[in-house]
């Protein structure tokens, strides 16, 4: 590796991120984010980079396919929904610390105990196919949860509003690129620290990291609950985007496909590669659906088959094989 | 007691169904070492090709396994060739299943855009046909499910057992290194128990367009069952394949009986979690293989 070079191309893609931030945050000061169509946009792109920087954690810097993102989300999602609509915490609910807080803390529990038993094992695809399965139980359990979770309707939040409170997507837009900032900072922390050496070891080869000392259990174990802790964060906000939380909008195979495409096609375990995959595939999907109506996931389909056959190393793995655009080249997204 | 023999019957013919499943993703696990999470979106496209030329050519469901399942067959070829022949012989395994997810969602949406999500299901003449013993009703249309099961079973372990390729591909699943060392093209049979493993997917498709109402979403849902079958019965024996789809059929009628049809998934779920964390080689499975890499 070119020690020389890389000082310098950090501080470059450092600070075309900051630029980028900057922008994106000072957007709603020139332009109308609540009207304007761009301001759904880049919400939903922000709430699909939250999730998929969940999964590149897991997927993309410890190796681990987890099928289990959206019950996380789901999870993240009904755990705002149900104690908004119960008053359990009388605090203020509507973009809610705590509940947001609540909506982080549920899935991570819930990663701790299916991936305590499930990455115990050596075999990388009982985890996949463990983790599926409990996407499925969650689905179901939130169907059949009757009284508690209001079944296949699911829990309708706009009655329960504060009234002095108007809806504007200026909210969602802010909270949602904080939190999308704030996950890409811990999984750029977590992957630069030790616990990142220890997670990229295990994902080279778990049995040389094992016989070196690191305890492969317990990191993965730790990279699988932050990353549900995200994609349960993001849940909460998306439920406060839609104010109707039911099994069909936040369990849908969406929420698990999509984000793994968007870490995929922007390069896995790269630290912008979500942000690159996010904007390109919801930009695909958004104009899509105007142009070929329906054919979106077709789409995506092909696009996922093709990027693994052509480009296993993502959008950014490619920007970084052509020389002088070095990693700086796909911090626009 | 009749009704829990009945209950126990129904859930053996339709957990056949599972087992057939089962069985491809058995073999294709064997030599690729992924589980083909697209398989069961497979089954339904071959459940749908049988169902238009039940409906638009009048072709009986049971004739088209001789166009099905041979075509099944090619398809699987190809399928390897085009995209899974580079992937099997990376070390990494996450290309392999990716490249199946990916599959997966682009035939169900594109059946979801070609033939709507309309859920389908064939009106047989034959299909009230019933045997009664003492009591005990069986459809001859779900006996014939037992049948392809242990039919295409007995067909794979015949393959396996008594053929050169069928050796080569025990020989693979394994020890692929040492395999290819003894002079076996390593790719052709990978391409073989692929291909017969689609095949399977064909047969299974016959069953689903004959009892089952499906649309195309049922693929997954239909994938992981199979899933839990293989787990069941565990990896790396043709007939724990089916035995375990048939449990798992049983499990699922007796869930429906005694609990309510809602809890069906719920309870075969469940015991895939519990199968796979505490028991994870499975019931009919060998010792050993799980802890390999």
């Amino acid at each position: 590796m070119d020690w020389r070079g890389l000082n310098k191309r950090r501080i470059v893609s450092l600070v075309l991120g900051a630029l980028a931030v900057v922008f994106f945050a000072t957007l709603p000061f020139y332009y109308d984010v609540h009207n304007g169509q761009f301001g759904v946009f880049f919400f939903n792109v922000f709430v699909y980079v939250i999730v998929a920087q969940g999964w590149n954690l897991v997927g993309g810097y410890t190796g681990q396919i987890s099928l289990g993102q959206n019950a996380f989300f789901g999870v993240g999602a009904y755990t705002m929904a149900l104690l908004w609509f119960n008053n359990v915490t009388h605090t203020g609910y509507y973009f809610d610390p705590v509940l947001m807080i609540a909506a982080a803390i549920a899935p991570a529990i819930l990663a701790v105990l299916v991936g305590l038993p499930l990455l115990s094992r050596l075999r990388g695809d009982y985890f996949s196919f463990g983790t599926l399965g409990m996407g499925m139980i969650v689905t179901v359990l939130f169907i059949n949860g009757g009284m508690f979770t209001g079944g296949a309707e699911g829990r309708m939040l706009v009655p329960k509003m504060p009234k002095d409170v108007v809806f504007n997507l200026r909210t969602h837009y802010w909270v949602s690129l904080l939190v999308a900032v704030i996950c890409t900072l811990v999984v750029y922390f977590m992957t630069t620290s030790r616990v990142g050496l220890a997670l990229k070891a295990i994902r080279e080869d778990e049995v040389s990291a094992a016989s070196h000392g690191v305890n492969v259990l317990k990191y993965k174990v730790l990279a699988f609950a932050v990353g549900a802790a995200m994609a349960g964060v993001a849940g909460s906000i998306y439920g406060y985007y839609l104010l109707q939380v039911t099994p069909s909008n936040v369990l849908t195979q969406n929420w698990l496909f999509l984000p793994i495409l968007m870490v995929v096609l922007g390069g896995t375990g790269t630290i912008i590669g979500p942000w690159v995959g996010a904007f390109l595939i919801y930009l695909m999907s958004w104009y899509g659906d105007s142009y070929f109506t329906g054919y979106s996931p077709v789409i995506s389909g092909v696009v996922i088959i093709l990027v693994m056959l052509f480009l296993p190393g993502g959008l950014v793995g490619l920007a970084q094989r052509v020389p002088g655009l070095g990693r700086g080249g796909g911090s626009s997204g | 007691m009749s009704s829990l023999i009945q209950v126990v019957i129904n859930g053996i013919l339709l957990g056949s169904m599972y087992g057939i499943a089962a069985v491809g993703l058995s073999l294709i696990f064997g030599t690729m070492r992924i589980i083909f999470i697209a398989q069961g979106t497979m089954i339904v496209l071959f459940a749908y090709l049988v169902y238009w030329a039940s409906i638009k050519a009048g072709v009986d469901p049971y004739l088209s396994l001789l166009w099905v399942v041979p075509f099944a067959f090619i398809l699987g070829l190809g399928l390897f060739y085009v995209l899974f022949r580079k992937a099997a012989a990376l070390e990494d395994r996450n290309v392999s299943l990716l490249l199946a997810v990916g599959l997966m969602y682009l035939i169900d949406n594109l059946i979801l855009k070609l033939w709507s999500a309309t859920p389908r299901g064939l009106d047989i003449p034959y299909s009230d046909a019933m045997i009664v013993v003492s009591g005990i009703r069986v459809s001859w249309l779900r006996l014939a499910l037992l049948g392809l099961g242990l039919g295409s079973a007995l067909v794979v372990y015949l393959f396996l057992k008594r053929t050169r390729v069928g050796t080569a591909v025990r020989a693979a699943s394994e020890d692929m290194e040492a395999t290819t060392i003894q002079g076996i093209n390593s790719v052709w049979v990978c391409a073989i128990s692929f291909a017969i493993g689609i095949a399977m997917a064909g047969v299974a498709g016959v069953g689903m367009a004959t009892v089952y109402s499906f649309d195309y979403q049922f693929g997954f849902v239909f994938a992981i069952k199979a899933l839990v079958a293989l787990a069941l019965g565990g990896i790396g024996n043709v007939f724990g394949a089916l035995a375990g789809g048939l449990i798992l059929g049983i499990i699922e009628n007796l869930a429906a009986y005694y609990v309510g049809i809602e809890w069906i998934e719920v309870a075969s779920y469940g015991i895939f979690m519990l199968v796979l964390i505490f028991l994870p080689q499975g019931l009919f499975g060998r010792r050993g293989l799980v802890k390999k890499v």
